[in-house]
């Protein structure tokens, strides 16, 4: 993927070119406002990664012009802070996603897998298939191989979410953003246990693990090769 | 030195500007007065003159000339000197009698001048000025009588003199009691200036004494007070967090050190990435503790209360149950609940599920095993009461305030895991929602409880909790 960052701190916007690079994006990058709208204005890149503070027209300022001018290319945000006017700020400046600094490489790369798949998600859809497990999302029930499974409320919103994101890694961030709604990090681990008991009900007795756990990163549901 | 700045002061100026438009006022007062006396008198001898000219005209008509004459003389006699002058005379213009000079032979009205009437006492050597009214006798002989206005003159000096001698009293008594006033102020503002300026040296736990000049400034006294202790609490805590930050900061941060330096020794490319994840771990925990902190100050700082918005408690708590259910079950605990649905309030949704998800962290790491965990959210008396209690160890009474300071842990909490920062900023979060945090003995165990006092939120559903998922 064709990416470019907005990132004034040379040391930061090295270990990100490098990380992202590693990852098989082409990364492009520059240290002012003013540079990344030149250079994305013609929409040529999959993904922008803006930092917000940067010097001369800040990152806010420079997706905000870009929007306004008709550039609609999935934007993470990246920022020191994350009070609630932060998130909220970026995401009305026109923001898909929003990631607060120190983070890991692995969270930014499962973050921009995602956002370059949303377009597909744009579509309304009533049923996801993932090999042998689908889901259908009106009637919020489950199968198997066509075996119905029996889930929750929570635990069918957590496979949905890991389904629509079939083959990519999902992270806990992610998970704990997106199903549950909570902006901030919980010392205790949530996510294990309602992981493990979906995992106990979708894999139990079809021999074949599909939900899969990616050590240091997050979470991925595949069909089995 | 002091006078001085008792003549500077605001109440002397004060004063002043009351001396002023006190003798404004007088003046004016005076003026009024001045003018409808001398009008009033103006007039009644208007009339007397009138009415004394055709009384005295009827006798001539009724008599003849000559007794008119008899009349003047004998008049003239009788009556108060300060009361008519006359003159008559005959159709030739010759004075037939009368004292008033010859130059006032005018008909109608006019004015003459005749030496000051002797008195007792007082020396005649200035000039009276009589007014006259002149009328034609049907012989052709002419009448004048006039009378004397120094009366009224003398009124008008009169007056006069009152106003400037009350002005110079009024004068003097408000510069002096300006003066005294003043000084009464300066004299108590003086006490409040000098415990400000113990304040400012440094002796925090003085405080400013009451002015007791009324309520409002006993009031302004109070309020200084109440700000100073506010400013001392806020500096103590600034204090200790500090002071706190690099105590706690410095031992993982040492603990980190030597970890690295014990990876020197290491050569094995797998005992090298076990220990690196280790560091890495060791740092994320000293950046959330940051991260907790930076967070604490945004909310004390009041960011965040711009975007409040009703928010669904219940719902907030039911996912909040649901999220850490499965925790709960795997360390053992038994949680339950007892949530009351639809209870609105205004809010942060984020800060909320964030506010209730620690209380339940907190007591899902320090209740013990097969510990009970109840959460319940009720309206009761207007007010939104929601508890999440334990049956674990509890808190000591006299910790529990202490415990909402940041970085404060229990003796018996050290061991567990934990930055010491979540009671602190559940408290923060509670305090920028209205709400009174509450820690109270569940014999055995804490309950904590949040109430939430301000104006309930009981818009229609349709909005609620649009920030929480955006």
């Amino acid at each position: 993927m064709k990416i470019l960052l907005l990132e004034d701190d040379a040391q930061t916007s090295a270990f990100i070119e490098k990380g992202l690079r590693s990852a098989g994006h082409v990364v492009d990058s520059c240290a002012t406002g003013r540079d990344a709208i030149f250079h994305a204005a013609d929409g040529a890149y999959d993904v922008l990664i803006i930092d917000r503070m940067v010097p001369g027209v800040d990152g806010l300022a420079a997706l905000k012009a870009l929007r306004i001018t008709g550039v609609t290319t999935p934007t993470i945000f990246l920022t020191a802070m994350d009070g609630v006017e932060d998130r909220v700020e970026g995401l009305e400046a026109g923001a898909d996603d929003y990631l607060v600094k120190p983070f890991a490489m692995t969270e930014l790369i499962a973050r921009i897998d995602a956002l370059a798949r949303r377009p597909h998600l744009a579509q309304a859809l009533t049923k996801i298939r993932v090999g042998e497990l689908e889901i259908d999302l009106l009637k919020r029930s489950a199968t198997r191989a066509g075996k119905a499974i029996d889930l929750q409320a929570q635990e069918f919103k957590l496979l949905e979410y890991l389904m629509r994101h079939a083959g990519q890694i999902v992270t806990r961030t992610m998970l704990l953003e997106n199903v549950w709604s909570f902006h901030f990090d919980p010392q205790t681990n949530i996510i294990e246990g309602h992981v493990s008991r979906l995992r106990a009900k979708i894999d139990r007795g079809f021999g074949v693990e599909m939900i899969k756990t990616v050590r240091g990163a997050g979470y991925m549901i595949d069909a089995p090769a | 030195m002091h006078r001085l700045r008792v003549f500077n002061s605001g109440a002397f100026r004060l004063a002043l500007l009351f001396v002023v438009i006190f003798a404004v006022g007088a003046i004016a007062l005076v003026a009024a007065v001045n003018v409808a006396v001398t009008r009033y008198a103006s007039q009644t001898t208007a009339t007397a003159l009138v009415d004394e000219s055709t009384l005295l005209r009827g006798e001539a008509q009724a008599r003849g000339r000559d007794a008119l004459g008899q009349l003047i003389l004998r008049r003239e006699r009788i009556v108060h000197a300060h009361q008519f002058l006359y003159l008559l005379l005959d159709p030739q213009g010759h004075p037939v009698a009368g004292d008033l000079p010859a130059t006032s032979a005018k008909v109608g009205w006019g004015e003459a001048s005749v030496a000051e009437p002797a008195e007792p006492n007082e020396p005649s050597d200035g000039q009276n000025t009589v007014r006259t009214y002149g009328v034609r006798l049907a012989d052709g002989s002419r009448l004048i009588v006039g009378r004397n206005t120094s009366d009224l003159d003398e009124l008008s000096d009169w007056l006069g003199l009152v106003t400037i001698w009350s002005g110079l009293g009024i004068t003097v008594l408000a510069v002096g009691g300006g003066l005294l006033i003043a000084s009464v102020f300066l004299r108590r503002l003086d006490r409040v200036n000098r415990s400000l300026q113990e304040i400012m040296d440094g002796r925090l736990e003085e405080r400013v004494p009451a002015i007791g000049m009324g309520d409002e400034f006993d009031r302004l006294t109070g309020n200084l007070n109440l700000m100073l202790e506010r400013n001392q609490a806020l500096m103590d805590g600034l204090r200790q967090v500090s002071t706190d930050i690099a105590h706690d900061l410095r031992t993982p941060l040492s603990r980190l050190r030597q970890h690295l330096d014990s990876m020197r020794d290491l050569t094995r490319p797998e005992d090298l990435q076990g220990a690196i994840d280790d560091a890495l771990a060791q740092v994320d925990d000293v950046l959330s503790t940051f991260h907790a902190l930076l967070r604490i100050g945004q909310i004390e700082g009041g960011a965040g209360r711009a975007r409040f918005e009703p928010v669904d408690l219940s719902a907030v708590m039911d996912r909040v149950l649901l999220a850490y259910e499965t925790a709960a079950e795997d360390a053992g605990k038994i949680l339950s609940a007892q949530i009351a649905p639809d209870i609105v309030v205004n809010g942060d949704p984020q800060l909320l599920t964030q506010l209730f998800a620690n209380l339940l962290e907190n007591a899902l790491r320090h209740a013990g095993d097969r510990a009970h965990i109840t959460m319940s959210l009720a309206q009761v008396d207007g007010a939104v009461s929601a508890v999440v209690a334990d049956d674990g160890p509890g808190v000591p009474a006299y910790e529990r305030q202490r415990v909402l300071r940041r970085f404060y842990r229990l003796d018996a909490s050290r061991s567990t895991p934990g930055s010491g920062l979540g009671l602190a900023l559940i408290a923060a979060i509670a305090e920028l929602h209205d709400a009174e945090l509450s820690l109270s003995d569940n014999s055995p165990g804490l309950a904590v409880g949040v109430r939430f006092v301000g104006p309930l939120a009981d818009h229609g559903r349709g909005h609620v909790q649009r920030a929480a998922f955006f």
